[in-house]
This record gives structure tokens, sequence and C-alpha cells, in this order.
């Protein structure tokens, strides 16, 4: 043995183990070649994942998402349910109500009388969809919408519901779906941001939209949302001084860049060129944003189709029309907030007024779009972070009574972009307190949104801290039934 | 030199071993170049050598320690062919497992590529991946002492196993799971059948019952005398009784048996048969719901019905076939030069040879931007002219676009007379001409020759519905949107007019109002009565007035209903203290500015109960609120008003008292007038509005006012009994 282990020594020489050493690590080196994270820390590359590049032929390039936040009884708007009126002040059932927990306003309550929309239903369009009196002009276009009756979420409360819905988790500090999309499919227009934010309040009670919610997460700062404000500066910092000109700013760019440049030169910080393009796409936007902002050449035609309110800067309405212009001038996602739709009492009086507000810009921002071909290539969602309970807030009397928070199913409609126009997806019981079937989470609709930007919610990552995330966090299915 | 070769193979196959070992490791985070990607699609192709060469390996080496084969050369009659027995079987499993390793690193990047997911593909991989280590480790060690005929043969067998296995994964891949049988059973299955013909019971329901139930339930068999393969039979029933009461699924046999517990004995189909899945179960039920019909056809049922939303389901194809073009891509260069500020060139998506072109700026266009496209011609599939201006001269250069699908020239300078020009796009199926000066005889003429079109927006454009109408009738296939007519719609009420200036003055205003909407006319009245369209003075921007005024106002225009009325305050302020403070707390939720609110000219707005809109109103309940005020130069004080916001639902209340008390020094001050507003009564409205007192004028320095608020709410309140809340926004002192 001793003997064979000598062999061995002086069979293995010094140039037979450099070569063999060699070649060992000349196949690691190949290996790194071929992935080329090895030896680095993070990298966006993830998957094969390009970012700005839909991973497969896209059905909508475009987002407007009109978020109703406060969450609007579905009871009153969308998902009729004569059985409750029927049920008027009756307690709900046990075996109904389940183990739902309850929110921190109504855990305390020692009845939980049942109570039906006061306001009617009829039918509408060739699909029969079912919609309340209040929203006359959304009646008319049903058979543009796909009203998804069976969403449902995890969360209890407004920040948090609202924040899972916008970013996937409850907790905050990701970066939102408009991010997301940014970061997934880069820009169309390089004149104006990805990822635009515009807020608006009705009469209603209301609760807060915060700018974490177009916040950018992880992600570079420039998939962060932009608002737009409704003052004489709908972008903040953006107008030029007094008394500096164009060709001004222009030359201070040049000069500017010139000593950037010197900058990148010495110090090869890519941070400083992503800087020069970014001073160069304010440059840019200084021409863009107003003409994008000018209301004042839209034709009468328009101003019918959303209301008069349209040109009241800061209404639902007007924020409307701006998003439609704002998409059609490449801005891959606008995010609507409308505030109010938080009617924990006084639901009667509340929601009718809400739903003025928002009835006739929302079915005319589907309508405008389609009158411009541009319904095919723009996803259209309308709807709020939870439902509201079937059962009574506070005192219900024969006219006035509440809703309290529900995630166990709410109404929500999308239009345009690659959906099936004229369904109703998903039922709720006859009680309209859980759902009976095609039940559809947040995450969910959060993949099948970016299903149909061409992107696939698995492969949509980005790898932060150690870990890859995902709009979708770990879970998901895209809902094929919905898509055309 | 045969020697040399072999160690340099032998190195070789070291190394391979390493180097599959690094990718397998790492074979999440690699990434395949281009370049490199045409090797990996050579597996198939180089993996049928290391097959029949370790499988010809395989069985030399289980026949190795033959007699014959091992005899000693100085023995043997036939040294030649023992000798080469052994170099043969040598080099031969040499060779096979370096091209076996070749092939498993080509089919590991093959497997980077998309579409190479699932339980068959890992298979392989690692059956793969066996095969060569297992030749290489066979190579090794064929040459030790341990190495016994028992072992040699045990592993050749192993690996030949392992070599067949990894084979067949292979071919399941490309050629898919059935493939040997496929001509056998194919037979057996029927055509697939099309949803328009497609039966509620024959091609929905039935399938079930065969699949999960007749192979019991059948006149063969008849078990429980039931028979579930024809309709007459499944009404007929069972030993039980009929199946189903039609229309109501809760009561039916079929659904009772279904729902029993798997454990009971009449739990169908029996515990150890293959179970029903939850949506064959919801079928079943919606068909018995839906009356169980024998006849109906899945497009009978209406639209939104579960049964036919859960059948058109099942008659979807699994997937769907991608839409492929049949052009290269683009040189990457060229489409990066093209691609400007103003221009954007992209991909459809990942690896797309297609291509979407946006032009934006107007000021920045050209014809040259869409002439300077030709070198991609063959790849524009989308292109968004929108708001350029663009001339029907231009259009030729759209024309080049041979694989254009969509073109969106909304509000461009064309007038559609040269459309013709765009008649060699036989790709194209979105046409947006809305807001352009196209003509219908231009259209009329020319929409027949797009071969594809789906779609096309004519909306704002001189076409009148008649002539769309037209158009429609002669084109059936394209759907023609005219969009929304404001001039045709029912006319809708105007909002109210707005407010110009600033509602707070000093001494003298302007009464300045002002609508959104061009055009229309703003009628007002200062007395308090609501505004007609015939007496009320037409607003005009330059009435002065000195005090404060109610003022009512409506908006009008031809082709609209007039707005509501709407009140605006104009607030007069003379005096702005030199300082003011607050003698008593405020509310928690409502500090606002503390002393400083009254005097800031923000006005507040309803929803202060919400901390987030609270912003302008400073709030007392459980103490009076005392401010007192403090003018260098004495003041001639006539009145004093307090704007406050009265909104009895959330018990938010006037004043039940207000005191104003003057004087010149701080500390003696007298009682100037005492107020006790007006209180609401039930469901009175919410309002904002300014209450106070008027008294005969005094000089003061010091002006104190107080304003208790109400301690009781009335009995009609829904809080009877408790404090009420008190707002006040603003203070004028004149």
């Amino acid at each position: 043995m001793e003997k064979e282990i000598l062999e061995h020594g002086f069979n293995f020489n010094r140039r037979r183990f450099l070569s063999r050493l060699s070649l060992g690590l000349g196949s690691a080196a190949l290996g790194s070649l071929l992935i080329p994270d090895l030896f680095r820390g993070n990298g966006a590359d993830e998957e094969g994942f390009t970012p700005g590049m839909p991973h497969f032929a896209p059905k909508a390039k475009r987002v407007i998402y009109l978020f109703q936040n406060g969450a609007p009884s579905q009871q009153e708007l969308f998902d009729y349910k004569p059985k409750l009126r029927e049920m008027w002040g009756q307690e709900i059932p046990p075996s109904v109500r389940g183990t739902q927990r309850l929110t921190g306003m109504t855990a305390n309550q020692k009845e939980f009388p049942l109570v039906g929309s006061f306001v009617d239903f009829k039918q509408y369009g060739q699909s029969r969809a079912w919609v309340s009196d209040l929203f006359p002009y959304t009646a008319k276009i049903v058979d543009d919408l796909c009203i998804v009756k069976s969403m449902y979420t995890e969360a209890i409360n407004h920040d948090p519901a609202l924040t899972f819905l916008q970013t996937g988790s409850q907790q905050g500090n990701r970066p939102s779906m408009g991010s997301w999309l940014s970061y997934g499919l880069g820009n169309e227009n390089k004149n104006l941001p990805n990822f635009t934010v515009l807020l608006s309040r009705g009469i209603g009670n209301g609760q807060g939209v915060y700018s974490k919610l177009w916040s950018n997460g992880f992600l570079d700062s420039i998939h962060q949302g932009v608002q737009f404000s409704k003052g004489e500066d709908p972008v903040l910092y953006l107008r030029d001084p007094e008394g500096m000109n164009r060709q001004d700013r222009r030359d201070m760019l040049d000069n500017l860049a010139q000593l950037n440049e010197m900058g990148y030169q010495e110090f090869g910080d890519p941070e400083i060129m992503a800087k020069v393009k970014q001073y160069e796409m304010a440059y840019r936007m200084q021409t863009a944003v107003p003409d994008v902002m000018d209301l004042s050449k839209e034709p009468d035609d328009i101003i019918k189709l959303y209301g008069p309110d349209c040109l009241v800067p800061g209404t639902f309405a007007a924020n409307c029309l701006l998003a439609r212009k704002l998409s059609e001038n490449g801005v891959r996602f606008v995010q609507l907030y409308h505030q109010g739709w938080d009617q924990h009492g006084n639901l009667p009086f509340e929601i009718a007024k809400q739903a003025k507000d928002v009835d006739q810009a929302s079915a005319a921002l589907v309508t405008d779009l389609k009158q411009r071909g541009l319904l095919d290539e723009t996803l259209v969602i309308w709807g709020g972070e939870f439902g509201r309970t079937s059962y009574t807030q506070g005192k219900l009397t024969k006219e006035n009574y509440g809703r309290d928070h529900h995630p166990r199913c709410f109404t929500i409609w999308m239009a345009g972009g690659g959906i099936k126009p004229g369904i109703v997806y998903g039922e709720t019981d006859e009680m309209g307190y859980n759902i009976a079937s095609n039940p559809v989470h947040v995450h969910d609709f959060q993949a099948t949104v970016l299903h149909q930007l061409g992107l696939n919610h698995e492969k949509l990552i980005f790898k932060h801290l150690g870990r890859r995330y995902r709009l979708t966090d770990v879970s998901g299915k895209v809902v094929h039934d919905i898509i055309a | 030199m045969q020697k040399k070769l072999a160690g340099l193979a032998e190195q070789a196959l070291f190394a391979s071993a390493v180097f599959i070992l690094v990718l397998l490791l790492f074979e999440s985070k690699i990434v395949i170049p281009v370049w490199l990607q045409p090797i990996g699609r050579l597996h198939p192709l180089i993996l049928h050598f290391p097959i029949v060469i370790l499988l010809l390996a395989v069985v030399m080496e289980v026949f190795r320690f033959n007699k014959a084969n091992t005899i000693n050369r100085s023995e043997s009659r036939i040294p030649d062919i023992s000798e080469f027995y052994r170099t043969f079987s040598t080099n031969l499993l040499l060779v096979g497992a370096l091209l076996a390793a070749v092939t498993v690193i080509m089919g590991l990047f093959l497997s980077r590529e998309d579409g190479y997911t699932g339980a068959v593909v890992q298979w392989h991989k690692w059956t793969g991946v066996l095969t060569f280590y297992l030749a290489a480790l066979i190579y090794w060690s064929r040459r030790k002492t341990w190495y016994s005929p028992a072992i040699a043969q045990t592993g050749a067998v192993l690996m030949g196993i392992v070599l067949i296995g990894a084979g067949h994964y292979g071919s399941v891949i490309t050629h898919g799971e059935d493939f040997i049988l496929a001509p056998v059973t194919h037979q057996l299955k029927s055509a697939p059948v099309d949803l328009q013909q497609a039966l509620v019971f024959n091609d929905v329901i039935k399938p079930i019952f065969e699949q999960k139930c007749t192979s019991c339930h059948n006149p063969e068999k008849l078990k429980g005398e039931l028979a579930l393969t024809d309709a007459e039979a499944i009404r007929k029933g069972g030993k039980s009784g009929k199946l189903y009461v039609a229309g109501d699924p809760d009561v039916s046999l079929l659904l009772k048996r279904i729902h029993l517990p798997v454990d009971e004995k009449k739990h169908m189909p029996p515990s150890g048969k293959a179970q029903l899945t939850e949506a064959e179960i919801r079928l079943l039920a919606l068909w018995v719901k839906g009356r169980a019909e024998f006849t109906k056809k899945v497009v009978d049922l209406p639209a939104t019905d579960s049964l036919r939303i859960m059948a058109v389901a099942l008659f979807k194809p699994t997937k769907q076939a991608e839409p492929g073009f049949a052009f290269d891509a683009a040189d990457e260069e060229t489409v990066k030069k093209l691609n400007t500020d103003y221009r954007t060139i992209a991909p459809l998506a990942k690896e797309s040879p297609a291509l979407a072109v946006n032009l934006y700026n107007k000021a920045t266009y050209s014809p040259e931007k869409l002439q300077e496209l030709s070198p991609i011609k063959s790849q524009v599939v989308y292109l968004n002219l929108n708001k350029m201006p663009v001339k029907d001269a231009d259009l030729k250069y759209i024309g080049q676009f041979e694989n254009l699908e969509k073109l969106d020239v909304n509000f461009t300078d064309i007038t559609g007379k040269e459309l013709n020009q765009l008649a060699s796009l036989n790709h194209l199926k979105s046409l947006a001409l809305s807001g352009t000066a196209v003509k219908y005889a231009d259209l009329r003429n020319q929409i027949g020759t797009f071969k594809k079109l789906k779609t096309v927006a004519l909306w704002e454009t001189r076409l009148t519905d008649e002539e769309i109408h037209q158009l429609q009738k002669a084109n059936p296939r394209i759907q023609f949107i005219a969009g929304f007519d404001g001039e045709k719609s029912e006319p809708i009420r105007l909002n109210p007019p707005q407010l110009k200036n600033t509602a707070i003055f000093a001494q003298s205003t302007p009464i300045q109002l002002r609508h959104p909407i061009k055009g229309v006319e703003i009628r007002y009245t200062t007395d308090g009565t609501d505004p007609d369209s015939i007496h009320s003075p037409i607003n005009n921007d330059k009435t002065i007035i000195t005090g404060s005024t109610i003022i009512k106002a409506k908006a009008y225009k031809s082709g609209w209903f007039s707005s509501p009325v709407v009140t605006f305050n104009y607030y007069k302020s003379g005096y702005k203290p030199d300082s003011a403070n607050l003698l008593m707390p405020l509310n928690p939720v409502h500090q606002a500015e503390g002393a400083n609110t009254f005097f800031d000219h923000k006005l507040g707005t309803f929803n202060a109960n919400s901390p987030a809109w609270a912003n302008n109103w400073a709030g007392v309940r459980k103490n009076d609120l005392v401010l007192v005020s403090e003018f260098k130069k004495p003041v001639n004080v006539t009145s004093v008003d307090l704007r406050t916001m009265i909104e009895p639902e959330t018990g938010i209340f006037p004043p039940a008292e207000i005191e104003i008390w003057g004087g010149d020094k701080r500390d003696n001050l007298k009682l100037i007038a005492t107020a006790h507003p007006e209180m609401p009564i039930k469901k009175s409205d919410p309002v904002l509005k300014a209450i106070g007192c008027t008294f005969k004028p005094h000089t003061v320095s010091y002006l104190k006012i107080v304003a208790k608020p109400v301690p009781k709410l009335p009995e009609w309140h829904g809080n009877k009994g408790k404090q009420a809340l008190l707002l006040v926004d603003e203070v004028f002192i004149n």
C-alpha cells in the first residue's frame, strides 16, 4: 500500500499537477464566463430576465388604475343580493359569518343585522349584468367590462389592504405595481415619467393615501411614481426660474453634462451618467408636460362625455381625462386614487354622492379609449381595496345604515387590454358574504394584470438583500378565464 | 503517440467532470450567451453517439472477464484478440464517456432556453448526468484490484439501464408521452367537438360519467340497477330511485351520493376508485340545477351562466398558438441607431422580431422620421403617429411597412385621399383615423382593399352616422367605431360657477366669478334670491362690493341644462390684530394653527372629523374658545363674526353663546355684546357660515371673544346629552 502511495506521488509530478490544475481552473473559468453573476453579489439579470422588455407578446401596453380608495360597497353597486332585502334586520347566520375576523369597529357590536341595498338594480347590455341605479353611465358600457365579483384579500384595514393590492405585501417598502411595470416594460415615451399618480377626493368618509403607495421600493428610483398635482405646477420644480429661457437651460445642461462627463471619466460611477439622463428627461418634460396637462383644446364632445367637472382641476373627472391623455402619450401606468368610499355609517347619503363623482368619468374613459382605437391596448381597472359587510355597522334604521370592512369578497371591473369584455366572473353566496365560485385572490389579480402586459409574474423578479422578490410574492395564478 | 492521446483524453474527462459539476451547482444562475446557444441545440444530434458507443462498451464490459478475453498472453493461442479486446473496450468506454460529457454539457445549455421545464426534463437531466458519471467512474475504477467480475457486471448493467432511461426521457421531451402508442390510442379517442356544436349533456356531462362511473354503471354490470350510459337510463334512475330532481341539485340523489363522506359505504364513486374533481361535481350540480337538459347546446345557455363558462373552458384549446412572425429580426445596431428621444422603437417582446414604433413631440416631426425607418420596414408591426402633423404625402412611407398590424394616425393632418398608399399593408388589423379630415368617399372606395382589417376608429371625423352605417354594411367584417357625439347626446347639467378671487377682503372687492367651460354665461344675485336667466345680472368681474356679501350664482349655456345654484360668501375682514392669544386649549384633533388660524384667510371645508382633512379648523368641545386680540393702534369696532361649521349629524354645532369684550387695557375689559346663535333643528343640512354680532361702535385696543360650545346635545340627537363640537376657521372684525 505504502509503495502504491509513493508511486502515485512520483507519478503525480509537478508538471502533471499543474496541467491538471489548469484544466480544473480552466473549466471553472469557463463556467464563470457562462455565469455572469457567479462572482458578483447582485444582479437584475435574474433568470434571463431583461428589464424593460416583456417576456412574451403583450395584449396591453398600458394600464390606467382607477383606485376607489376606502372600499366601495359592492352591495350597493354591482353585487345584486335581493335576499339581503328579504332578510332585512335579521341576524346574519353564524354558518355564513364563520370565524371571520372583525375590525375593532364592529368586534364589540352585539348584533349583526343584515341589510339590503337601499338602491335598486337592473340588468344591462348583452351580458345582462346587474348594475345599481347609482351607476347609470357605467350601466351603459357593461358590454365593455369584465366585472369580477369574487375578489378577496387578506387584510382587513385600509392601509394594509391598499398596500397589499398595490405592492403585493401588507407591510410596505416594496415596489408598487406601477414601478414593477416600469421596471419590466421600460419607457414608451422618453419625455414623460413611466408611472404617474393623480389624486382626488369625494365627499364621503376618507382614508389617507400616502406616497409610499407609489414608491419604487428597492427598484431603481427612476421607477418611482410621479405625482401630478392640480395646481399651476403639475410636476414640482419642473418649471424654469423666471428670467431663464430655454436656450440658457440648454447651455447650462450641456456644460453640466461636460463636467459630469469629466467626473465620470475620473470615478467611473454609473450613477453620474444616470443623473445626466434624468436632467435630460426633465428638460424634455418641460415641453411635454404642459402639452399633456393642457385641457383647453379638448373638444366639447369630450367635456360632455366626461362631464363638466373634467375641467375642474383635482376632480376625479379631470383626473380621468388627464389619465387618458397621459396614457395616450405612452405613460405605462397611470394610477388614480379617489378617496371617500369608507361608508361605516350614513352609507346611503355618502355613497350616492361618491358614485355620482366617479360614474360618468369612469365610463367616459372606457368610451374615449375605445373611440380612439386604444382600448385594446390599454387596461382599465376600477375597484377598491376590499369589500363591505352584508350586515350593518352601528344602528340600523329604515333610511340609514353603515357597512364595515369585508375582505372576503369584493367587486372590481376591468376593461380593454385583452380582458374578455361583457362578462361577469365569479359569484358570491346569496347573502353576499362569502365567495361561491371562482375566487380571485389579490395575487391572482396582479398575476393577471402582469400577464396582460406580457410579463410572467414568476419571472418578473428583483433580487434584494439576498432574496428574490416578486409583485405576487410567492403565489398567484393567472385567471385565464377572463382573458380574451 | 497513442498513449499521449489517451492521456489527453483522460485529462479532458476529468475536466468535464469538474465542469459539469460547476454547471450543475450554479445552474440557476447560468445565462447562455446567444453565440453559445447553437452548441446547446446540437444536443439532439450528438446524443446518439454516446448512446450507441456506451451501450457497446457496456456489453463488452459485461463479457470482459470471460475466459477467452482474460487469458494471459503467454498462455493464449490467440494473443492478439485478448489484447485487442482490452484496449478496445477501454478506449470505447473512454470515448463514450467523453461524448456523454459533451452531450450532457450541451443538454445543460439547451435546458436553459425557454420551454424546458417539468418533471420529464428533470428526469432526463439527472439520468443523463448519472450516465456520464457512471461511465467515468467505471472507467477510472476498472483497473483497480477490487474491480471484480461481479462489480463490473452490476456496474455495466446499471449504467445500461440508466442510459436507456435517459434516452427514453429525452424522447418523451421531443416526441411526447404517447408517441409510440399514439397511432393505437388515438383511434380510440373520439374526434374533438366544436364548441358551436357541443351539447351540454353529450359533450360535457356524459364524458364525466364515462370516466368515473360507467365502469360499474353500464348495461352489462348494472350496479345498483343503474346505468349511466345513455339519456334514457339516466332518466330512469336505479334501485334507490330517481337520480335527480330537475332544477334542485340539493335534494338530488346523484349529488347526495357524491357528497357523502368518502368512507361511507354509499359514497360514489366508491373509495379506492378515481374520485370526482371539484369542477366535475360543480358541473354535475349546475347541470341538474339547469333542469338536467339532454339536448341543449352549450352556446344556447346565457353568456353569464356558470355552466356555460365552465363548459366553454373545457373546449378551449389548452394552449393558444402564438402569432408567429414570418420575418427575421432587424439588426440590433440599426434599431439602436434609429431609436431617439422622440422616436422609440422596441421589440414587442423578448426575442420577438416585431417592432413597435412610437413618435412623440409635434415640433420634432418630419416625414424623414418615417423615411429613415426603411431599414426596419419589414419589422414594424405597430406604428403610433397620434397627433403628429402627418400629411397625406407621408403615407407612402407608411406603405413600406409591409407587416404593419396597427396604425394610429388619430388627429393627424391626413385627409384620406392617399389611403391607397396603404393598400399594400396586407396584415393591417387596426386603423385609427379619429380626429382626422378623412372623407366618406375615400374610405368607401379604399377600405375594402384591406383584407385583414378588423377595426377602424372614426370618431370626431366628418363622417355622418349614415355614412358610417353604409361603410359598416358594405364591410361587415370590419368594426367601425363612431364614438361619442356630444351633439346627439342628452343634455347634461353644467357644473356651478366658481369664485375667481379670494373670498376675504379688507375694504372692497370686485365680484369675480368664472366657469371652466368656455362660452358659459354666469348670472348672480346679492340679495339672497335665486338667480334667473332673465333678470339677474351677468357676471362681468367689475361690480364692486364693500361689505360681507352672499352671492348666489348659476351658469347657463345652450345645449346644456343650467347649473345648480351655488352660494359664495365674500367676507369683509377690516381689522387684523397685531397679535392674538388663546386663553383656553383647543381640541387635540383641531389644533390648526392655534390663534393664528383665525386670521390666516384660509377657509376650511366639510369633513373636518377626519383628522387628515381637519386642517383649517380650530375646535373646542370641553371648554370655551377664548381669543384675545391686541391692536397696537386702537380700532373702532362695530361687528365680530366667527365662521363656523354646522353639521348636526356629526355633533358639530354653532356656539351656544358668544360674548365680545373690549377695552384699552388687557386686564380691564368690558362686555360689549352677547349673542345667542340660532340652533340647528333635526335633519337640517350641514352648512358653513359666519355668525356673530353687530353692536354700537367701540374703540378698543384689546378685544376678547368668548364662544361657548353647546354643553348638551338636544333630545333629538343620536348622542343626546353629550357635548357638542365647536369649529371656527376664521374671525372677521369690522
